[in-house]
């Protein structure tokens, strides 16, 4: 009986080791301009996950225009966890499907922002138009190349860092929207997303001046070249918070709610960190900010929640039918 | 084509200036102005492109209608989901073992429900549902209502439906914990005619409903028309105060009540009969005893998740005015059942209302099981003692009736369940009852098994 005891632990033991390791497949949902970042980390992750526990990661990615990727997923795109632009996407993921409870936002650090952004200014080489601030994007003769806030998150920030700018330079909200409704009369091309806009811009040759995503406009200038290219930081801009979370449902289901969280955690790790400041997006960690320090200019920002009083309130008052973008774009 | 004119414009445009430029040796401000002119149109002329351009990838990208076939059955859905047409099925195949019956042959295999269900909704807040039921002996419509959705606040429901007063019994017959409600829901209304009010309100935390239906004996439903003055007015008001409190134990408790009120007067019995959970008929008004009166229901009712765990509790009140035959001397009478019901999911899924949604489905090849839940159940009845022996036989009825249940639920998945559930139901009987019921279901206790194969989607 003694011997029998002994044995099935160690059966047990020779089982485990015998085990084979496993291949998992996570499927990453984001917006568009994450690609670059996204196929450079999967790749740490992919190395780090193997080192740890001997399984193979393999991350699958979809990218797409605001709006759309949150309804995919709702509409049964099993994404094992989403990255996108917009904390009210994800929002969307709770209220209309119950695939991850409310508070999703509180699980990781900083609001589950790994990385953040901001809204900048490409030109072109010479900045011929002489552009410096928000202001000189209303002037008569400018041509500006932003996407639709109806259908992009990435131009719901652009729209926002505009409005924020005239209101506390030019005094007010009132004063925010004659601004908002002069820079869109300068746009020649609604792109549906930040994407086609970069391709207006700058494969069509459009527009005197693009509004960005920073990581993009230092995209374009890596990808196009700096002697086409030039980056303008305004006085003003708003600090973007693309979040991201565990689909909790989806990972229950698939069993991969473990190499998911790790996944999502490892983009805080000193690699991942590093890896974000490589793509252009702005880190959090303290080491990557100082490493990246040169790269990325001091600028005053403005926050979702303290300028607009959340996404919820944003998004009401300014996108949803019959807003404010609505009322200035029915008039041009 | 209008862009088409536009474009071919333009480039003649600036063709022609292109050419004037090269061909007249202006001086420079002139030569200079020319270029800028050729500039603005080269734009004009890419914005116009482009625009065609995102026109068409927009054109390509536009959603097209929807085919969706899973777990909750065949839905065509417009590109933007406002209208829709949706096909679900339900079959339930029993077997009914029955042990220490006394020698009656009641065991069977019994095709419970066998329904194709249509539903559909148009422009986006008109819905509707059809339930054919070809279970059972002949083909009867199970439900058949319209939904007009003013708001989460305020919908409106007209047509053949239940009745808002059973908690068991509003739950969809897919997911009760067992193969048959418990004899509680003998006295709660089942189908019937009617319009009713309901909505959730105070940010989803109270939903109430209020309607007016055609009226319907205990455990009865309409048989379609309803040809007399005499209705009843439902109500039902259910609160989930912590349903928006993230992490509370409390959150997935539900509790309310309900109840009905309006007058009957049949020319027949009042109720076909009372059944235990082996469908056997346990109680019976007289052939002669009619309703002639005001009837009342209450029932107070809780619901309760949490994780895996799962438990609803409803008791009921059911009062009738009667009298034993026309022309006899009126009574009233008020019987009263309760019952408590629990389940636990023991593969970890979520316990909830609308069924268990198994985490993987039963797949041998895959090494997977489904889930399984295990349940348990206590209910009890108690008939009004003023019924014996002037409106119900005291010899071929019982008083009382006390059931125990348990089970055991195998979701091969969410669609496919196999139940297996054993109940066992002790009768108590008047006081001018014989030392020997006359009913020989009713000489001892019922002990049944009852498995049931189910599709449902």
């Amino acid at each position: 009986m003694k011997s029998k005891n002994f044995l099935l632990p160690l059966l047990g033991l020779a089982l485990a080791a015998a085990s084979p390791a496993r291949t998992v497949e996570l499927l990453n949902v984001s917006y568009d301009p994450t690609r670059e970042l996204y196929a450079d980390f999967n790749k740490a992750f992919g190395a780090y996950w193997k080192a740890k526990t001997g399984d193979t990661v393999v991350v699958k990615q979809s990218h797409g225009g605001y709006g759309k990727q949150a309804r995919s997923v709702i509409d049964g795109l099993p994404a094992d966890v989403v990255t996108l632009a917009l904390a009210a996407d994800i929002d969307a993921l709770s209220a209309n499907a119950k695939l991850i409870p409310p508070d999703w936002q509180k699980r990781l650090p900083q609001n589950s922002t790994p990385y953040t952004s901001t809204i900048v200014f490409l030109v072109r080489k010479g900045n011929p138009k002489g552009i410096k601030d928000w202001d000189d994007l209303a002037k008569p003769g400018v041509s500006v190349i932003t996407p639709n806030p109806k259908t992009s998150g990435g131009a719901r920030w652009n729209y926002l860092a505009a409005w924020a700018y005239a209101k506390h330079r030019q005094g007010g909200d009132a004063a925010a929207k004659k601004f908002i409704n002069a820079l869109y009369k300068n746009v020649p091309v609604l792109d549906s997303g930040a994407r086609g806009s970069t391709t207006t811009f700058v494969q069509r040759e459009i527009g005197d001046v693009a509004i960005s995503w920073e990581n993009e406009a230092f995209f374009v200038l890596k990808e196009f070249g700096s002697d086409h290219y030039e980056i303008v930081v305004p006085s003003l801009s708003i600090l973007t918070e693309p979040p991201v979370t565990v689909v909790d449902k989806v990972v229950r289901k698939k069993g991969t709610a473990e190499v998911a969280r790790a996944y999502l955690e490892y983009l805080y790790s000193e690699e991942g960190q590093d890896i974000v400041g490589r793509n252009f997006y702005r880190p959090r960690s303290p080491a990557a900010v100082a490493k990246y320090a040169k790269v990325f200019p001091q600028l005053e920002l403005v926050t979702i929640d303290s300028e607009f009083g959340g996404w919820a309130r944003a998004q009401q008052t300014h996108f949803a039918d019959g807003g404010i973008f609505d009322e200035i774009y029915t008039k041009k | 084509m209008k862009t088409f004119f536009r474009i071919t414009f333009a480039l003649a445009a600036s063709g022609a200036l292109a050419a004037a430029a090269r061909a007249v040796p202006a001086d420079t401000a002139d030569l200079q102005a020319l270029r800028e002119q050729v500039r603005a149109l080269e734009q004009q002329l890419k914005v116009l492109a482009r625009q065609i351009e995102i026109r068409e990838e927009a054109a390509a990208a536009a959603p097209a209608a929807k085919i969706t076939i899973n777990d909750k059955g065949f839905t065509l859905a417009s590109p933007d989901g406002a209208n829709s047409l949706k096909l679900r099925g339900l079959v339930q195949l029993d077997s009914r073992l029955f042990f220490n019956d006394g020698g009656i042959v009641n065991n069977a295999f019994v095709l419970r429900r066998a329904r194709l269900i249509a539903e559909g909704t148009f422009a986006k807040n008109y819905s509707f549902q059809l339930v054919p039921e070809f279970g059972g002996s002949s083909v009867t419509i199970q439900d058949a209502n319209l939904t007009v959705a003013v708001d989460k606040a305020l919908q409106f429901k007209l047509g053949k439906f239940k009745s808002p007063v059973g908690l068991e019994l509003l739950q969809s017959d897919s997911w009760t914990f067992f193969n048959e409600r418990s004899i509680v829901s003998n006295l709660v209304p089942n189908r019937d005619l009617g319009i009713q009010a309901s909505g959730d309100v105070l940010n989803g935390t109270l939903n109430y409903t209020v309607g007016v239906f055609g009226g319907v004996p205990d455990g009865g439903s309409t048989s379609n028309t309803d040809f007399d003055n005499e209705k009843d007015l439902v109500a039902r008001v259910i609160a989930s105060p912590f349903k928006n409190n993230a992490g509370s134990a409390l959150q997935g408790l539900s509790f309310g009540v309900s109840g009905s009120i309006g007058r009957e007067k049949t020319a027949a019995g009042r109720t076909s009969g009372y059944r235990t959970d082996g469908q056997q008929t346990f109680f019976a008004y007289n052939a002669a005893t009619v309703a002639d009166g005001q009837s009342w229901r209450v029932s107070p009712q809780l619901d309760y998740r949490s994780g895996s765990f799962g438990a609803i509790g409803e008791y009921v009140v059911s009062t009738v005015n009667v009298r034993p035959s026309a022309t006899g001397a009126k009574a009233e009478l008020r019987n009263k059942a309760w019952q408590l019901a629990a389940g636990y999911v023991l593969t970890g899924e979520d316990s909830s209302y609308s069924g268990v949604t198994p985490a993987t489905n039963f797949d041998l090849a895959a090494g997977t099981w489904g889930a399984f839940e295990v349940t348990g159940r206590y209910a009890r009845l108690d008939l009004d003692d003023a019924a014996f022996p002037l409106f119900a036989s005291a010899a071929a009825n019982a008083d009382s009736a006390s059931s125990v249940g348990v089970g055991l639920n195998w979701y091969l998945s969410k669609a496919v369940v196999f139940k297996l559930d054993y109940y066992q139901t002790s009768f108590g009987f008047n006081a001018a009852a014989p030392a020997l019921s006359g009913a020989p279901v009713l000489r001892q206790d019922e002990q049944v098994f009852i498995s049931r194969f189910q599709l449902s989607f």
